[in-house]
């Protein structure tokens, strides 16, 4: 009995002084962001003697990791600071990155990378209020030529949370040989021509759409995948959400999911699918863009709506492709949605001067048209190293994608999944339930009310 | 009409011998067949990774490639630091590999050969941390290895194998206590430490079973991907999954799925390897049971 | 003379097992004994946790997506559970006889299970793609209209059942390397006695793999209460919540609502249900499982 006691008592004590023995090795080194103990000679202008490091937290995937190529350059024009990349698969992108800030490793420079948005960021107090560094550092987004709408999306009240980097619109690809063969004349890509509209996209698609047992021989005329599902009613000119949603950090006072005018439009989106029949079921779309989430390129669809981030595939296409304005849809201020991605510093950054050093490097011309080879194709903020973007693309005509960018930021708005709080369970609900209309199993009307009460549900947690 | 059956693999000396019997028959039929299914998609994988970029993206897809691209597999170690991939995979895969069996071996025949004080809740307490799903520990485990200065290091992925596997432990703990209690009365008698006898009796008639936890265990190590994801910084450190996550990260690109099935093809290389090597263990070995 | 043999028994039995004890106390107390203190606690992981005693256990009784968890969760197991045992046991008592190509059977066999999760979720999406799709395909000689699979809400768990089907290989080699161990003697035996097939299987073999059966079982439920990345992957718990597993609820409780404290109750709540289970059968299997070490039955 007793030996019993004694040894269960001695390897408790054992395994206790095991545990502070390694909890003891961390001493001396603080948890957060780590300070390389500056090396010998750490600067050569003399001014600051130490030496330090910030982490720039992003996708694991070629067309994000590119910054580490861009890494020595900068820490030669700021020997004072180092930068480390560190990444996640955008699965793990937001649990990764909660993670790291509940552990004290929280990342100095980020982006809204993976399902979360700005507005959840902000709304959960993530991000460092920009406007007096910005002041200090006397920084003018016109300097790095960023139009100062732009700027503005990412403002909460008068406050900078974040400095727009890349822009992407929503564009139509279409299909060249599907135009060629039912000899069509192409879209355009002027937003002041007035003559393409949703009902001449639509008269033109029901020439293109072929529906045949032969899986080989179907396609459709149009995929209308303008934006994210609860921001589509916009197109054709109805709110869902009320209009301080925009100034005040993204939480609507009101919703209308449920109003005569946001039925409506979603009644017209699926008419494409079942009145109109020239749009693919969201099923169908589904099982032939298999797990590339596009149909248009498996060469099934003539024009296909959506965001310009599809450019980059451009190149391996099997067919020849062309970009045009979306049609007008009932909205003179908006036919496009404006995907900007801001550079966000993270409030538990521990150097937020040299973050921002870092932020103004990746937002110079210079920098900003080197990164669209080295990303693949991504889209600069900058306007004037949009030019070197607009030429980017084999085979498509610079001066289209030019009209389309330029006629998305004149009649564009924000994507709401960065503006509106706990935007992930919002389009995770919206997409369970809009689900049954999608096959036709319910109505629009129906699932509505539903939608509506959850929203207003998500909005208030 | 059950027809499954347990035949001893040696059914010497009885009339059957010329007979082929129709259990045999149908058993290898079935065996084929599902072998065949079983088979299949792997076919899908292998022929997906010699396709070209285009055709690739082709609807319906091609059953074989039209023209083989043996050149993916040089690509992928352009693409991707393959290399250094396979490498820390290896590295934290095998040392895994080797804690966990040996720590696992240890803890599982305590479990198993001796009824001391506690038993029943130590074993109940193995079982449970079974059953508190990763994300409700992911972020205080974090913390904690981020207090003992593991992160951006193989640490958290390998330490923790050296110290038994719940999983494992069970698993070898139902196989130990098939052990007839004989061999070890017999082994007392012959003077033998406790320590002893489970290196020297109990660990040589258990092969089986060893082999299948070598098995698991580098399984699961190889194919983790949230844990590496989570305490890994450094490139130079990544391992194999989370190189192949990267290729579909991207949420504007196209995924390169042809290389991502010639790095699932290689991926499997030395799990096919260590299945073989082990398989020896699985062979018509008839347990002794007779003891010595 | 029995408290000097309880004590050696003890002590090694200690001396054993303390290397698991070790590592239970140094890597997995905090992290267990914090989850259950958060589980009392309002925690968005960015601010630090505030205590609400337990408002987070009797807000899951009123929520609607916990209960859909719990039966998508529920129905998953019941049903799949009991089929992989039936396969894994299947399929190695018809390798465990002297066939021709055994072994490449069995590596064919076990193959599935090598292959990582991120290629076989797009194996999978495209084995149940309803136009092309090798399932549907191979339906369509039965003359049978396959179903959109992963994108019905009726057929999407089903589905995933069916993948886990494919992994039966796994079971296979824990019920070979089980079946390894029945004394051939013991066959010979009965075979001799004149016993039949069905009654050896019954009698002798079932018996003398019942430890491994039972691990299977045990197993079989823990990993099947806790099925979660082919919903994160594949399906985001959808068609229309169809296959939202209760760790899916879970994990975007935690990451998605930033709402650790809830996502922490849901984990402990999951953890009692289980250990129930496990208690239960572990009962039940006193009366049915056989181990040689503990004396003949």
């Amino acid at each position: 009995m007793n030996k019993n006691r004694k040894s269960s008592a001695l390897l408790l004590a054992t395994t206790m002084l095991v545990v502070l023995a390694l909890s003891g090795c961390s001493g001396g080194k603080s948890a957060g962001n780590t300070l390389s103990e500056g090396n010998g000679g750490s600067t050569n202008s003399g001014g600051k003697a130490e030496t330090v490091t910030i982490t720039h937290y992003t996708i694991d995937s070629e067309d994000r990791t590119f910054v580490e190529k861009l890494i020595p350059d900068f820490e030669k024009q700021h020997p004072n600071i180092k930068v480390k990349v560190e990444k996640a698969p955008y699965e793990q992108f937001d649990s990764k990155l909660q993670t790291l800030i509940a552990g004290g490793k929280s990342p100095d420079v980020t982006s809204h990378w993976g399902y979360g948005g700005f507005a959840e960021y902000y709304n959960k107090d993530m991000l460092l209020d920009l406007t007096d560094l910005l002041k200090e550092d006397g920084f003018k987004a016109a300097d790095y030529n960023i139009p100062e709408n732009l700027m503005n999306i990412y403002k909460v009240k008068d406050h900078t949370y974040g400095i727009p980097v890349n822009m992407y619109v929503t564009l139509m690809l279409y299909n060249k040989d599907m135009f060629d063969a039912a000899k069509l004349t192409y879209p355009t890509s002027d937003y002041e021509d007035k003559s393409w509209t949703f009902e001449k996209m639509v008269d033109q698609a029901k020439q293109m759409t072929l529906v045949s047992n032969d899986i080989a021989k179907t396609q459709y005329g149009v995929d209308f995948t303008w934006s994210e599902r609860d921001m589509r009613p916009l197109y054709f000119g109805a709110q869902p959400y009320s209009e301080d949603t925009w100034t005040n950090g993204g939480v609507p006072s009101e919703t209308y999911f449920d109003s005569p005018e946001v039925i409506a439009a979603y009644n017209k989106l699926f008419d494409l699918v079942f009145k109109d029949k020239v749009s693919p079921s969201s099923e169908w779309s589904k099982s032939v863009a298999g797990q590339n989430g596009d149909p248009f390129v498996a060469g099934k669809i003539g024009m296909s709506i959506g965001g310009s981030w599809n450019l980059a595939g451009a190149n391996d296409f099997p067919f020849k492709i062309g970009v045009a304005a979306v049609p007008w849809g009932g909205n003179d201020k908006v036919r496009s949605t404006l995907y900007v991605d801001p550079l966000l510093i993270l409030k538990d950054s521990k150097h937020p001067k040299e973050a921002l050093e870092w932020i103004k490097y990746l937002i110079t011309t210079e920098v900003q048209e080197k990164s669209i080879e080295l990303s693949g194709g991504n889209p600069p903020v900058n306007t004037e190293a949009a030019e070197a973007y607009y030429k980017h693309f084999d085979g498509i005509d610079p001066q289209d994608i030019k009209n389309v960018y330029e006629g998305a930021v004149n009649y564009g708005f924000e994507s709401y999944n960065h503006l509106i709080t706990n935007y992930s369970q919002i389009n995770d609900m919206f997409i369970n339930e809009l689900q049954p209309v999608e096959t036709g199993h319910k109505t629009v009307e129906e699932v509505m009310t539903t939608i509506q009460k959850k929203v207003t549900e998500i909005i208030h947690r | 009409m059950s027809t499954v059956r347990a035949l001893s693999p040696q059914t010497k000396g009885t009339k059957r011998r010329r007979k082929v019997e129709p259990v045999k028959i149908f058993s290898f039929i079935t065996l084929v067949v599902t072998t065949f299914l079983m088979l299949l998609p792997l076919f899908f994988m292998v022929s997906t990774s010699l396709k070209s970029k285009r055709e690739m993206l082709k609807f319906p897809p091609t059953f074989l490639p039209e023209s083989w691209q043996w050149s993916n597999y040089t690509e992928i170690f352009d693409t991707l630091q393959f290399g250094t991939l396979y490498k820390n995979s290896l590295i934290i895969a095998g040392l895994s590999v080797v804690g966990t069996l040996i720590s696992s071996a240890l803890v599982a025949y305590g479990f198993a050969r001796f009824r001391g004080r506690g038993n029943q809740i130590w074993f109940i307490l193995l079982l449970s941390t079974m059953m508190l799903p990763y994300p409700a520990i992911m972020i205080p485990q974090f913390v904690l290895f981020s207090q003992m200065n593991w992160i951006d290091t193989f640490l958290p992925l390998i330490v923790p194998a050296f110290f038994g596997s719940a999983y494992n432990i069970f698993l070898l703990r139902q196989f130990f206590s098939t052990l007839p209690e004989e061999l070890f009365d017999a082994g007392r008698i012959d003077g033998c430490g406790e320590i002893r006898m489970w290196a020297t009796i109990a660990l040589p008639l258990s092969k089986p079973a060893l082999a299948t936890v070598a098995i698991f265990a580098f399984i699961y190590n190889w194919n983790d991907l949230l844990t590496p994801v989570l305490y890994l910084s450094s490139s130079e450190k990544f391992t194999l999954p989370v190189g192949m996550a990267s290729l579909t990260s991207s949420r504007f690109r196209i995924p390169p799925w042809h290389l991502l099935m010639v790095a699932s093809v290689l991926a499997m290389v030395p799990i096919v390897t260590l299945f073989a090597v082990a398989q020896k263990q699985f062979v018509e070995g008839i347990v002794l049971t007779g003891i010595k | 003379m029995i408290n000097r043999e309880n004590r050696r028994q003890t002590f090694y039995m200690y001396l054993f097992i303390s290397p698991w004890i070790i590592g239970f106390l140094v890597f997995a107390l905090y992290p267990i004994l914090s989850s259950l203190y958060f589980s009392f606690t309002d925690y968005d992981i960015i601010h630090p946790p505030k205590f609400i005693g337990l408002a987070n256990y009797t807000e899951m009784f009123h929520n609607d997506l916990f209960w859909k968890s719990v039966v998508v969760t529920l129905r998953y197991t019941f049903i799949g559970v009991p089929i992989q045992l039936v396969l894994g046991l299947g399929f190695a008592l018809l390798l465990h006889q002297t066939i021709p190509l055994r072994g490449f059977f069995r590596t064919a066999m076990y193959f599935p299970s090598m292959v990582s999760g991120v290629a076989m979720s797009l194996l999978w999406y495209w084995i149940f793609n309803p136009q092309i799709g090798l399932f549907n395909y191979i339906l369509s000689w039965f003359g049978i209209h396959g179903p959109a699979w992963l994108m019905n809400p009726d057929t999407a768990l089903y589905a995933l059942i069916i993948m886990t089907f494919w992994t039966a290989g796994s079971g296979m080699i824990l019920f070979l390397a089980g079946l390894q161990g029945v004394p051939a003697s013991l066959i010979e035996a009965a075979n001799l006695d004149g016993a039949g097939r069905f009654r050896i299987f019954l009698n002798i073999t079932l018996p003398m793999i019942s430890p491994v059966l039972l691990f299977q079982l045990i197993m079989g439920l823990i990993d099947s209460f806790q099925v979660f990345t082919q919903a994160f992957v594949m399906t985001q718990g959808g068609p229309n919540y169809s296959t939202w597993f209760y760790v899916y609820n879970l994990y975007t409780s935690a990451f998605k609502e930033y709402r650790a404290g809830y996502s922490s109750a849901l984990a402990w709540v999951l953890l009692i249900v289980v250990m129930l289970c496990t208690a239960l059968i572990m009962k039940l299997s006193n009366r049915y499982v056989h181990y040689e070490g503990g004396g003949r039955k």
